[in-house]
């Protein structure tokens, strides 16, 4: 292994000393290492990181808990404080003083020729950050949700298939065992055929009223950390807290729908396919800075039948998680290893030979390092992700409007309403605008 | 004497037979006050002025005898009332009375007993105390009942006392909502009912625990969720239904929400202080045009209406231009045709150039 890495870097050295300064491939073409193409399997993944806060770091962490797995060689953020911490990180890792930092995602994409890019970002910057980074075929592991708009998500998905990479969702409880067993018991018809899905997110948090307008800290890049959103003082709240804020976010709604929704699809196989029909309510902060819904429930109607229910978990019987009911019974799974049935026994079915088996993970970062190498997809590659964080983003536009939206999953058009149409999109602010596939 | 006489309308109610009387007219309340442990001159004051601020009622108050008076005159004719309201706890009332209440209540009378602490309505045996002052988390636990449907699931209510002990005398009591009776503030370490309907026969009432007058400022009783459940809880008891939406302005588990004139927002004052929009005063008012927005629900005459009022801020040159912002990211997915030259005369204007270009991209200009 380590010999490898030697050689590695000695011909990246020579490959950037070769192309110059503003170059820095990291991937050896397979030419030279004499490889049918990709990555050689003994070798570590090259990783950069854009995105450094608490998301991106316990990413970086996973990654780098694999046992010589990666290496991780540059770090992006606005943030200079956390740009530092991640480079000690890194540095830490590496034994060495090399980890390059960035304060701009497009100096990083332009000078880091990375394997893959670790992405963790606000929801506002998905759509942006994520398309420019496999527009320049770069293997993305990609936190959820993957999209603030329906129009990012669609442009994302086309990008990904359009360069052919491989992309990993942070859906990281598709590598875990109960939720994949519940999945598994579920599409395989061990509660009958489903008629009803219910899933349970969290509820919202506490408002802060609306602070005063501050310095912003000599740290924080706010230009850069707004981007694409709303031009607006600096009171604050940045890091972490834009979840609670519709420009940023859609709250607990969307923050969760990469988790249980998606869950819910792999377990239902609907997750190559959206709802027909949504319609529901929120409950909004009447007054603050955070104006994302504290509560949500919605129903959608897909064209087999199946209505699947989201809202808050206080209003269900179950809570978190998600539930599939069939007519011989219901599944239930959540965190903390929690897997129920409404019967025992259903729990200790066997599936056959012959039965649909879910892709199997252990570890969802080895996941996507093994598929990076292998070129062969993740387990949470990019539609689920797209098709999960889509059901909110309609149920969020069905609360907007007050309206019942009609939705077609195949041409991914609002059917008939043109208002709530002009929804699927965000405008960007200038100069910010969605990269072209 | 209130002990007594609950079990008396309980058993009134049980025994319920179906005798109909219709009641046409105005929604006429009688609010009885008189006596009480808490200050009932200033809680019977605000139960006028919310009940009449909704429109459906016309109250009265009607004082019955102070304590230790003779009070065998004390004989209300309820039944010139849609509603009666008790907040009272004090001496009996002449069985006569008693009985008249029963009487009007077999012939679908609604009883409104707000925060009768000591005998609620729904307890004829525990002994019943109360928790110290403090702010508490709500849960809405039917979310079936006309008083309580739609509402948020849990909503922080500030500066109040949990009453505990309480216990369902008649199985057809309907808990409405509860709150966890924590006991470090002296409670019972279990969800106590803060609201609850008892629906039997023709009659029904409508008991709640919350917005006992005192404390910092009232708060108890200007808690938006204890005005607009007493509203919703009156016009159930009154007539059977509830035709009231919930406000933009119910509290949410987020924060609690006052009311200190105890009036809802309307349209006309939302326009007005939109116009005068900063975040930093309050962003109240922009959640209510989202919430009516909303409420319209696709309803082309009254989003036209809305749009209207959103197009006079845009040309309103004492407008904020923060109030502007806020009109064209609304106006830029909910606008018609009649919006348009009004955003692009806003191209022009410093400061706004980038949320009119939004909008009338969006708008498909």
């Amino acid at each position: 292994m380590s010999n490898k890495s030697s050689r590695r870097d000695f011909l990246r050295r020579s490959v950037a000393i070769a192309a110059g300064a503003f170059v820095i491939p990291e991937i050896i073409p397979s030419s030279v290492l004499g490889m049918g193409g990709g990555i050689a399997p003994s070798d570590r993944v090259v990783l950069g990181a854009i995105g450094t806060g608490s998301q991106g770091m316990a990413n970086m962490r996973d990654f780098l808990r694999l046992k010589n797995a990666v290496r991780f060689v540059a770090v992006c953020d606005v943030d200079s404080d956390r740009l530092n911490r991640a480079k000690e990180v890194v540095d830490k890792a590496n034994s060495s003083q090399d980890c390059r930092t960035y304060s701009d995602f497009r100096e990083f994409l332009e000078k880091e020729k990375p394997d893959a890019v670790s992405i963790a970002l606000p929801d506002h910057w998905h759509g942006i950050i994520y398309t420019a980074a496999v527009n320049k075929k770069l293997n993305v592991y990609g936190e959820k949700p993957i999209c603030r708009t329906i129009n990012d998500g669609q442009t994302i998905v086309a990008a990904v298939k359009k360069n052919n990479i491989i992309w990993q969702t942070g859906s990281w409880q598709r590598s875990q065992a109960h939720f994949h067993r519940g999945a598994e018991l579920a599409i395989n018809g061990r509660a009958g055929k489903i008629s009803k899905i219910v899933v349970g997110l969290p509820d919202g948090g506490r408002t802060i009223g609306t602070p005063p307008a501050k310095e912003v800290p000599p740290e924080l890049n706010w230009e850069m950390w707004l981007g694409p959103a709303p031009k607006v003082p600096y009171r604050g709240v940045s890091h972490w807290d834009w979840r609670w804020i519709l420009d940023y976010s859609g709250g607990q709604l969307t923050d969760w729908a990469g988790h249980h929704i998606d869950i819910a699809n792999w377990g239902a196989g609907l997750e190559y396919t959206g709802p027909v029909e949504i319609s529901g309510k929120g409950v909004y902060p009447p007054e603050g800075i955070y104006n994302a819904p504290v509560e949500y429930d919605f129903m959608c109607r897909y064209a087999n039948g199946i209505e699947m229910r989201v809202a808050n978990a206080s209003r269900l019987e179950h809570g978190m998680g998600t539930t599939w009911y069939g007519d011989l019974g219901w599944i239930h799974t959540d965190r903390g290893n929690v897997l129920t049935a409404s019967k025992p026994e259903i729990l200790q079915e066997v599936i056959g030979e012959n039965e649909t088996h879910l892709y199997k993970s252990e570890n969802h970062w080895q996941n996507f390092v093994d598929s990076v190498k292998s070129g062969s997809q993740a387990i949470a590659p990019i539609e689920p992700a797209y098709r999960a964080i889509s059901v909110a983003l309609l149920g969020e536009m069905a609360m907007t409007t007050g309206e019942t939206i009609k939705w077609d999953p195949e041409k991914e058009e609002i059917i008939g309403n043109p208002r709530a149409a002009r929804l699927l999109s965000r405008p960007y602010r200038k100069p910010w605008t969605l990269p072209t596939v | 004497m209130k002990k007594q006489y609950i079990l008396i309308i309980l058993a009134a109610i049980m025994m319920a037979s179906v005798i109909s009387c219709t009641q046409t007219g105005g929604n006429k309340v009688l609010i009885i006050t008189g006596q009480g442990d808490h200050d009932w001159q200033t809680s019977s004051d605000a139960v006028k002025q919310i009940l009449d601020e909704t429109g459906l009622f016309s109250s009265k108050i009607l004082l019955t005898p102070s304590k230790g008076e003779d009070m065998s005159g004390f004989k209300p004719n309820f039944s010139k009332f849609k509603l009666v309201v008790i907040d009272y706890e004090g001496d009996a009332w002449p069985e006569a009375t008693d009985a008249a209440l029963m009487d009007y209540l077999n012939n679908g009378g609604g009883v409104v007993l707000y925060n009768a602490k000591s005998d609620p309505g729904i307890s004829v045996s525990e002994k019943v105390t109360t928790t110290e002052r403090h702010s508490y988390e709500i849960r809405t636990r039917a979310t079936d009942h006309p008083v309580t449907r739609g509402l948020p699931g849990r909503w922080l209510h500030p500066d109040d006392v949990i009453v505990q002990g309480l216990k369902p005398s008649v199985d057809d009591v309907k808990v409405l909502a509860t709150a966890y009776s924590d006991s470090t503030k002296g409670g019972s370490g279990k969800p106590e009912p803060v609201m609850v309907a008892m629906n039997s026969g023709q009659g029904r009432i409508f008991a709640t625990m919350i917005g006992l007058p005192g404390g910092e400022e009232n708060q108890a009783l200007h808690c938006a969720g204890s005005i607009v459940t007493l509203q919703r809880g009156a016009e159930w008891a009154a007539t059977g239904a509830v035709t009231q939406e919930v406000p933009s302005d119910f509290p949410t588990a987020a924060a609690a929400v006052l009311r200190p004139d105890f009036k809802a927002i309307t349209t006309e004052d939302a326009f007005r202080m939109i116009a005068d929009y900063d975040i930093q005063k309050s962003t109240r008012y922009y959640t209510y045009l989202k919430d009516q927005l909303s409420k319209a629900a696709g309803d082309e005459q009254k989003l036209l209406s809305l749009e209207q009022q959103m197009v006079k801020v845009l040309k309103n040159d004492a407008a904020t231009a923060e109030s502007k912002k806020l009109m064209l990211r609304e106006l830029s997915w909910m606008g018609s045709g009649n919006c348009i030259q009004a955003i692009k005369d806003l191209v022009a204007v410093e400061g706004l150039k980038d949320e009119a270009e939004f909008a009338l991209e969006r708008l498909g200009q």
